[in-house]
């Protein structure tokens, strides 16, 4: 499914190199767990993966079901079906969450060739994902995450996500800011979305979070590559010795 | 009344403080349509209201523009709206495309009147518009402005607005330029307890100019302004906004905030803003903020994450980002038919 294949890549005009030679298999059906020490790249792979500008590709290719995903412009990506769960989901002062989930859902399957998804249709799923997710319905009717606590927003972020129902998603630190019972709910909004023909990468500094959403596989990121991998006991392994044994 | 042709060194040049952005000789040459003409407005009135052509040589104010409109203008048309009336029905005003045009308006004490002004010019039109309203006590005066003018008009609509005890007057603009314009508001604190709110909105492309320029005078104690101008600029476009507030000694109380953000969109547009305030008394609470920002970048980026492809994303930010000067719209459609306007602006862009 998500294929990264000796991906390196700049910051800071070419200045700084944050990836070096990674290559990476999330196979469809799969969850990864990507963990590393702070600085090893991490929030650089996910921006990387979806796009955003001041992040130079200097070689390598990542396909998404096998097209060439550095290509596409970032919406063109999310249209694709890739998604990013932020580390630090942005605020949008004076567009309610509902206009600014309605006009993202309707671009993507626009750009897809489908049929826009009318405003009772909707109203409907979005009314039943937020009752799920334990969401109080006045925040759907609010500018998107203005005011919301960091808690409430990675809630946003996972609500997004299961609206927009996209075929790879990836994670950054999406426990940070949650509580436990906020992280039973994300993490059982999550579950449900794994599937036979969806792929997850999970980016996390800390294990907690894949006691709740059990990966197939996890890896060590480190000075720019993956630089160790093993199954769903292996992050526990890291996290009781550290990563010292993986530095660069 | 003939007059002869309007002298061009007559117009305010960038010479003058008042005018230094905004250079009306500089964009006005001999073959503008309605130089020196009166113009001919179209008022569709609210039942009870009634609008009379009145000659009178008064001049409320010295200003260059009104010396204009009285030398070129011919008669006053004057609505008069009697005591106690109010109606749902707006008094609207167009035909506003070329020439000089005097317009008063008397509102007596305890009346109420909506009025929207549609001003629309000529291509190579000149147009100059001078309105006096007056507020008894306890009158009241929404306005709204709809202003978009050919690429080569030239405009200035200047309002005088007395305003006497309990008055509240209530004002939204919505501009998106011309070659040169200019929508000048000057409201006189005349009778305690006065509420303004002055509201405005440009958004300008290609190489338009909109000048939103506000005096207000008080001189008596317990009024209370609000103030929010917000410009969205791009292209090689240019908005000006300057406000001034001026508290003299009686105006104990005042309570004034003026705001005026703008967007700049490219790196040729320009933005000149002077905002002032002038304070005399001593026990008063005034404000005053001014902000010229870009997009935020990462909210650019988190929106195309999400699949929304980037101009949509602009337009979207864009118009939160202004649509919030006509929140206090009490007529809801009027505010859609605004927010309309700007979406049909930002989808054209």
């Amino acid at each position: 499914m998500l294929k990264i294949n000796n991906l390196s890549a700049t910051v800071d005009d070419g200045n700084k190199t944050i990836l070096e030679a990674l290559s990476l298999e999330v196979p469809a059906g799969e969850v990864h767990a990507i963990m590393g020490p702070n600085g090893a790249g991490k929030s650089t792979l996910s921006y990387v993966l979806t796009g955003r500008d001041g992040y130079d590709v200097t070689s390598g290719d990542v396909t998404l079901d096998g097209d060439d995903l550095l290509e596409m412009d970032p919406e063109e990506r999310a249209a694709k079906g890739m998604f990013l769960s932020f580390q630090y989901p942005l605020e949008i002062p004076g567009v309610p969450t509902m206009t600014f989930l309605k006009t993202a859902l309707n671009a993507q399957r626009r750009a897809r060739g489908e049929e826009e998804m009318a405003a009772p249709e909707f109203l409907k799923k979005a009314r039943a994902l937020a009752k799920e997710l334990k969401m109080k319905p006045e925040m759907l009717k609010r500018p998107l995450n203005v005011g919301f606590s960091g808690g409430e927003k990675k809630r946003m972020e996972i609500f997004q996500m299961m609206m927009l129902e996209p075929r790879f998603i990836l994670m950054d630190e999406t426990d940070s800011g949650l509580d436990v019972d906020a992280l039973r709910i994300v993490a059982d909004g999550v579950n449900k979305l794994r599937s036979p023909d969806r792929g997850m990468l999970i980016i996390t500094h800390y294990q907690r979070l894949l006691d709740y959403i059990v990966p197939d596989r996890v890896h060590v990121l480190s000075g720019g590559k993956i630089a160790a991998s093993g199954d769903a006991d292996f992050a526990k392994k890291l996290e009781a010795e550290g990563y010292d044994a993986y530095a660069a | 009344m003939t007059h002869m042709p309007l002298k061009l060194e007559n117009l305010p040049t960038r010479r003058d403080e008042a005018w230094k952005w905004t250079d009306v000789r500089g964009r006005v040459s001999e073959t503008s349509a309605g130089l020196s003409v009166a113009g001919l407005p179209k008022f569709t009135l609210p039942d009870g209201i009634t609008v009379s052509e009145v000659e009178t040589d008064d001049l409320d104010t010295d200003s260059a523009m009104a010396k204009l409109a009285r030398n070129f203008g011919g008669k006053v048309w004057a609505v008069s709206v009697p005591e106690g009336f109010s109606s749902d029905t707006p008094l609207i005003i167009e035909g506003l495309n070329r020439g000089h045009i005097r317009i008063r308006i008397d509102i007596a004490k305890g009346a109420s009147l909506s009025v929207i002004e549609h001003h629309a010019g000529d291509a190579g039109g000149f147009v100059n518009v001078d309105m006096t309203v007056t507020l008894k006590a306890e009158a009241k005066f929404d306005r709204t402005i709809v202003h978009n003018d050919p690429a080569d008009c030239v405009r200035i609509a200047t309002a005088h607005i007395t305003a006497w005890n309990d008055a509240a007057v209530t004002q939204h603009a919505l501009s998106f330029g011309g070659a040169l314009s200019r929508i000048e508001t000057r409201l006189a604190g005349m009778g305690k307890h006065i509420e303004a709110t002055l509201n405005g909105a440009y958004l300008l492309d290609d190489k338009r100019h909109c000048d939103m320029t506000s005096y207000i005078d008080l001189a008596v104690p317990d009024c209370t302004i609000r103030q929010a101008v917000k410009g969205v600029v791009t292209d090689k476009s240019r908005g000006v906004f300057q406000g001034k507030f001026h508290v003299r000694r009686p105006a104990q109380h005042t309570d004034a905030e003026m705001r005026h953000d703008a967007l700049m969109l490219s790196d040729t547009s320009e933005i000149r803003s002077k905002p002032e305030l002038e304070i005399y008394a001593d026990d008063v609470a005034c404000a005053h903020g001014n902000t010229i920002g870009q997009l935020d970048e990462s909210a650019l980026f988190y929106m195309r994450q999400r699949g929304i492809p980037l101009a949509e994303a602009r337009a979207l930010l864009t118009e939160a980002f202004v649509a919030d000067v006509f929140d206090d719209l009490d007529d809801e459609d009027l505010r859609e038919s605004l927010l309309g306007k700007i979406r049909e602006w930002l989808k054209e862009g």
